[in-house]
């Protein structure tokens, strides 16, 4: 391998070298076997000189799971009285082509008391919340921040999207009052 | 179909569609044709056309397929019942399940499964037209539609067939050279890791035979290889052009 090879922003896919262990660092998108620094995916080489660290900038944002501090988008499946569990489909900005499923529970919600769960949220609502833990083999949410909460609600009588209306969502349609944990932005078209 | 080819090498030595023994037939891959799927290619080899998707890492359903350790690839070959001149039943054959577990098998090696626990990555291989050697270019295909799907991986599969006609060895076998030749070794090749993750013999050769098709299949891999490093990168730098 010489020198003209190896430039920043050469495009690189899986299984280029890109150097030695003893010249670079490897960082993320990269892998090493016996001692050469290879890519891992397709994307652009970085390779900082300076601090003698060797990256690959993807050019595909795939292969996206959850991951502690991800802001995730999901679908409310079922609600029960101490929980909810909800089908992700978003991660960040990234659509998935299947879905993650993900666990809220009442303890998360906010930082004051809940009373129950159907005061947060109802099965067909969008919500927005981070993904605090993955143990257990499940992905547990958390909606303690006020950006996060129900981003677009369903009347439960009539089907009618609901209004955010002080603490309470109201349904334009059939009047009906009930109670969600909305987020700042509800009802604003941000998904 | 059943008529005998009175000679698969004619006296110049070239083949029925007039190749030499160690030449390819004419490739075109292309990157990134469907938008359902996270990431897809398709390939023609000759006469061979052939699809090919990979979705995920995702959600593995059901759900105790899912290993707490690392994900798993699911692999579906099939063929399309017009791939054939006579038709074929469009229910997964004995064969085409055979052959979905050793594409995945050859596929395995190369991803990074463990970055991913509990997730499922699934790989749909559609033959739309088949003319012989239908695994190796799955196999070439699929490995470029993981890699365009952003799944971390070691290195790309190229895979490529050789086998034995009228005493020759040849490479990349079509469709009568496979049912009339007297051998056929698919093998799919790691370029980078020098590493086989596939290799398969059908028929009877002597073990010089063997070394010499397997050493011929390799050289057809690698070629193979530079023509899907060119795929993926035309594909990036057009995105690119575009973005500008």
């Amino acid at each position: 391998m010489n020198s003209s090879e190896r430039k920043s922003g050469k495009i690189v896919l899986p299984g280029d070298s890109l150097g030695v262990i003893e010249e670079f660092t490897p960082d993320p998108g990269t892998y090493v076997k016996d001692g050469i620094i290879y890519s891992g995916i397709v994307g652009r080489a970085l390779l900082d000189l300076s601090n003698k660290r060797v990256s690959v900038y993807p050019l595909v944002h795939g292969a996206k799971i959850p991951k502690i501090e991800s802001i995730v988008l999901g679908q409310v499946s079922s609600v029960q009285a101490e929980n909810a569990s909800i089908r992700i489909f978003k991660i960040g900005n990234k659509q998935l082509s299947g879905f993650f499923t993900g666990i809220l529970h009442i303890s998360d919600v906010q930082p004051s008391y809940v009373e129950s769960m159907f005061d947060v949220c109802k099965p067909g609502d969008i919500m927005r919340a981070e993904v605090i833990s993955e143990k257990n083999q499940v992905y547990h949410l958390s909606t303690k921040d006020r950006n996060l909460g129900v981003v677009y609600a369903f009347c439960s009588q009539c089907g009618y999207e609901l209004e955010a209306k002080r603490q309470t969502a109201y349904c334009p349609r059939c009047g009906k009052i009930e109670k969600r944990k909305t987020t700042l932005d509800y009802g604003k078209g941000a998904l | 179909m059943s008529q005998k080819a009175e000679k698969l090498i004619d006296k110049k030595g070239l083949r029925l569609d007039g190749r030499k023994p160690d030449e390819l037939r004419p490739i075109k891959i292309e990157v990134g044709i469907l938008s359902n799927a996270d990431g897809s290619a398709y390939i023609e080899q000759g006469k061979n056309k052939i699809l090919a998707a990979a979705f995920g890492p995702r959600e593995m359903h059901p759900k105790h397929l899912a290993l707490p350790d690392r994900m798993v690839i699911r692999c579906r070959y099939h063929m399309a019942p017009f791939s054939v001149q006579e038709r074929k039943s469009p229910s997964p054959s004995r064969r085409e399940i055979e052959l979905s577990k050793v594409i995945k098998e050859s596929l395995e090696p190369t991803a990074f499964m463990e970055y991913y626990p509990r997730t499922g990555v699934d790989i749909f291989i559609e033959v739309l037209q088949a003319d012989g050697s239908t695994r190796c270019a799955s196999i070439t295909a699929a490995s470029v539609a993981m890699a365009d799907a952003g799944i971390p991986m070691r290195d790309l599969v190229a895979a490529c067939s050789a086998g034995k006609v009228d005493d020759t060895i040849i490479l990349d076998l079509m469709d009568t050279e496979d049912k009339q030749g007297s051998a056929d070794v698919p093998v799919a090749l790691m370029p980078n890791q020098n590493a086989i993750t596939l290799l398969q013999m059908d028929g009877t050769l002597t073990s010089e035979e063997f070394e010499n098709a397997v050493n011929l299949a390799l050289e057809g891999c690698r070629k193979i290889y530079a023509m899907q490093k060119e795929a993926l990168k035309t594909k990036y730098v057009d995105v690119k052009e575009v973005e500008e």
